[in-house]
């Protein structure tokens, strides 16, 4: 969709910058709780942090140069997957969070597979048209077994997990955030991984020209759909966590609205990187909270913030520093 | 099931149909020139709602005096909109995206602090029905679909004889090319978005007495010219209108078998069929 900069890093450097990235997020996501414990705050954490799951998976999609509108069905998948595998199939919350991953990887096959036939706006507008086929699904079919527009009630917290002859609970907000922040770690380490492998490389020249790619020999349809695959596989992760530690789901909780806000966060970081989304979810958010004290103007100011951020850094937050340096070198002023 | 029944069904899908189409011809206008899908589209069909409410509902403005009114009004906000923001992001489909849901949600907060959050009834301009071969259809229907088809060949023949209209469908082809040609791309691009807005005004004040006038009335219409825009596929005027017709009819037919929820999965699985068969839409360009 968009000429990207170039290709981030060259396959053979060492991988110290991603790496010292990764470090960066570990350490801030450990510090926090040592910080405050207060749960305004570590409610507000937690959903970050799956936000970053969502929003680094969907910035893999981007990166093959699709926005895939139906992300947001792929979590509602996995949540509702669990959830049932849980209260009516009865098994433990580890083993359902798994099989609901793998549950939305599979159900993107097909949706993606038929999805990807088309590209540009068209692809846009059909993954649109699925996500919302999915959440009036959810909520108008099967009422007994999801909820239908009551919601679906009643799902317990994650079980509990033996550990060196102790037991792990996660009821708290501290124990579900380090639940959390353990899932996102891990989630982040593969798709960092993928990023610098030639997975990346080969997605960020299909990214900048799919023609191209395609002469040269690369089936940039695979390439799409495996990212599509992982990038839904982490949803439906992302999902089973959200039912687990929110006990209730309904269906607009993966509707259009929450999309959206994934692709701003997404987005205004920059897609560029695998960064950028890191930088967007976590200003954004924290933007956001600190705008809820507007009450009437939250909205009118928030949409204003997006206008102003696009224009002024049309390639995202995290290539801004880059921008100026470059600026600066050049002597220009900064004015548009 | 008797005939006249079938036919009653899909005259009253066509009705709403044609303002749909509106909203869409304006979408895909704005697409063709600029290359960027506006999701505050449905925000200056709200705009056109409120002005209705009033020039006609307040101030006792005659109805098709404030309907050229509204059309104007908005298309003038549509130029402005363009000038200041949408210029600068022709052909960033992405940027685009986050910029208008921006525009969106600036423009639903003004509205509910300016006019508030409740609704505004507009009262209708015509009253009772027409009787003809066994149907029944209100006047009011009648005169909001003929409008808006009277404004579709308007749009149709700008497009095609005037030579604004022509230098749009050049920068639409080609901009590159049309610039090389002593196209003004700017003035094209300007006028362009301005009377894609204008269509949206139009839909706007022609359902505000279908409708109430409220901030987020916005919506419904736009997901309904998406879905004609994904039928008939993108840029395409004629595409456009045969995309509002089946919508209308399988919306028409669909509600005599079953529910509205059914319904409206079942628009979206047209959408998804459609596109199957024909990946850029029934009339879209290679």
């Amino acid at each position: 969709m968009e000429p990207s900069r170039g290709l981030s890093a060259p396959p053979g450097r060492a991988l110290s910058a991603p790496i010292a990235g990764l470090a960066l997020l570990a350490a801030g996501v450990v510090a926090l709780p040592q910080l405050t414990r207060d749960s305004y705050y570590l409610d507000v954490a937690t959903t970050i942090l799956m936000n970053l799951a969502l929003t680094m998976s969907l910035r893999l999609q981007v990166s093959t140069g699709q926005l895939n509108m139906a992300h947001i069905s792929f979590m509602g998948i996995g949540a509702y997957a669990s959830a049932l595998l849980v209260t009516r199939v009865g098994i433990s919350f580890w083993a359902a969070l798994p099989i609901a991953a793998v549950v939305a990887a599979l159900l993107a096959f097909p949706i993606g597979g038929l999805a990807l036939r088309v590209t540009g706006p068209y692809y846009f507008l059909i993954t649109f048209a699925f996500s919302e086929v999915v959440r009036l699904f959810f909520n108008n079919f099967f009422v007994d077994l999801f909820g239908g527009p009551s919601g679906l009630v009643g799902i317990p917290k994650p079980s509990a997990l033996p550990w060196f002859g102790r037991a792990l609970t996660f009821t708290t907000k501290l124990e579900l955030y380090t639940l959390m922040a353990a899932l996102l770690l891990v989630t982040a380490a593969v798709l960092v991984r993928l990023e610098h492998s030639r997975f990346g490389l080969v997605a960020s020249a299909i990214r900048q020209g799919d023609l191209l790619a395609e002469t040269l020999g690369v089936n940039v349809f695979r390439y799409k759909l495996t990212a599509y695959v992982v990038g839904s596989l982490v949803a439906g992760v992302a999902g089973a966590f959200f039912a687990h530690s929110h006990q209730v789901l309904h269906s607009s909780d993966f509707g259009l609205e929450p999309m959206v806000l994934l692709v701003v966060f997404t987005v205004i970081g920059g897609t560029g990187s695998v960064w950028g989304p890191v930088a967007g979810t976590v200003l954004m958010t924290i933007a956001g909270e600190l705008l809820r004290e507007l009450h009437h103007y939250e909205s009118l100011v928030f949409g204003a913030v997006l206008i102003l951020t696009m224009l002024w850094a049309p390639d995202g937050l995290v290539a801004l520093p880059g921008k100026l340096a470059r600026r600066r070198r050049a002597g220009v002023s900064l004015a548009p | 099931m008797s005939i006249d029944l079938l036919v009653q069904a899909l005259l009253n899908g066509f009705g709403l149909a044609m303002v749909y189409v509106l909203v869409a011809l304006g979408l895909t206008l704005i697409f063709s020139i600029l290359e960027i899908i506006n999701f505050a589209h449905g925000e200056f069909y709200m705009l056109g709602g409120y002005v209705t409410y009033y020039a006609f509902a307040v101030f006792g403005l005659n109805y098709f005096a404030t309907l050229g009114f509204a059309i104007l009004a908005v298309g003038l906000a549509g130029v402005v909109a363009e000038r200041l923001i949408f210029r600068y992001l022709r052909g960033k489909t992405l940027n685009a995206f986050i910029v208008s849901l921006g525009l969106l949600w600036v423009m639903q907060a003004s509205a509910q602090l300016s006019f508030g959050v409740l609704d505004k009834p507009v009262p209708s301009a015509f009253s009772g029905i027409v009787r003809a071969f066994g149907l029944v259809i209100s006047v009011e229907r009648l005169v909001v679909s003929l409008s808006a088809i009277v404004l579709i060949a308007a749009l149709y023949l700008f497009l095609r004889w005037s030579r604004p209209g022509r230098a749009m469908r050049a920068v639409a082809q080609d901009a590159d090319a049309a610039a090389l040609q002593g196209v003004d791309i700017e003035l094209v691009s300007a006028l362009g978005f301005g009377i894609g807005c204008a269509l949206a005004g139009g839909a706007g004040g022609l359902l505000a007495p279908v409708f109430a006038v409220s901030p987020a009335m916005g919506a419904l219409p736009v997901v309904k010219a998406f879905i004609i825009i994904i039928i008939g596929g993108m840029g395409s005027l004629p595409g456009a209108v045969v995309g509002g017709l089946l919508l209308g009819s399988v919306e028409g037919l669909g509600s005599l078998f079953m529910g509205s929820a059914a319904v409206s999965v079942l628009g979206f699985l047209v959408v998804i069929l459609a596109l199957l068969v024909r990946p850029r839409g029934l009339f879209g360009g290679a």
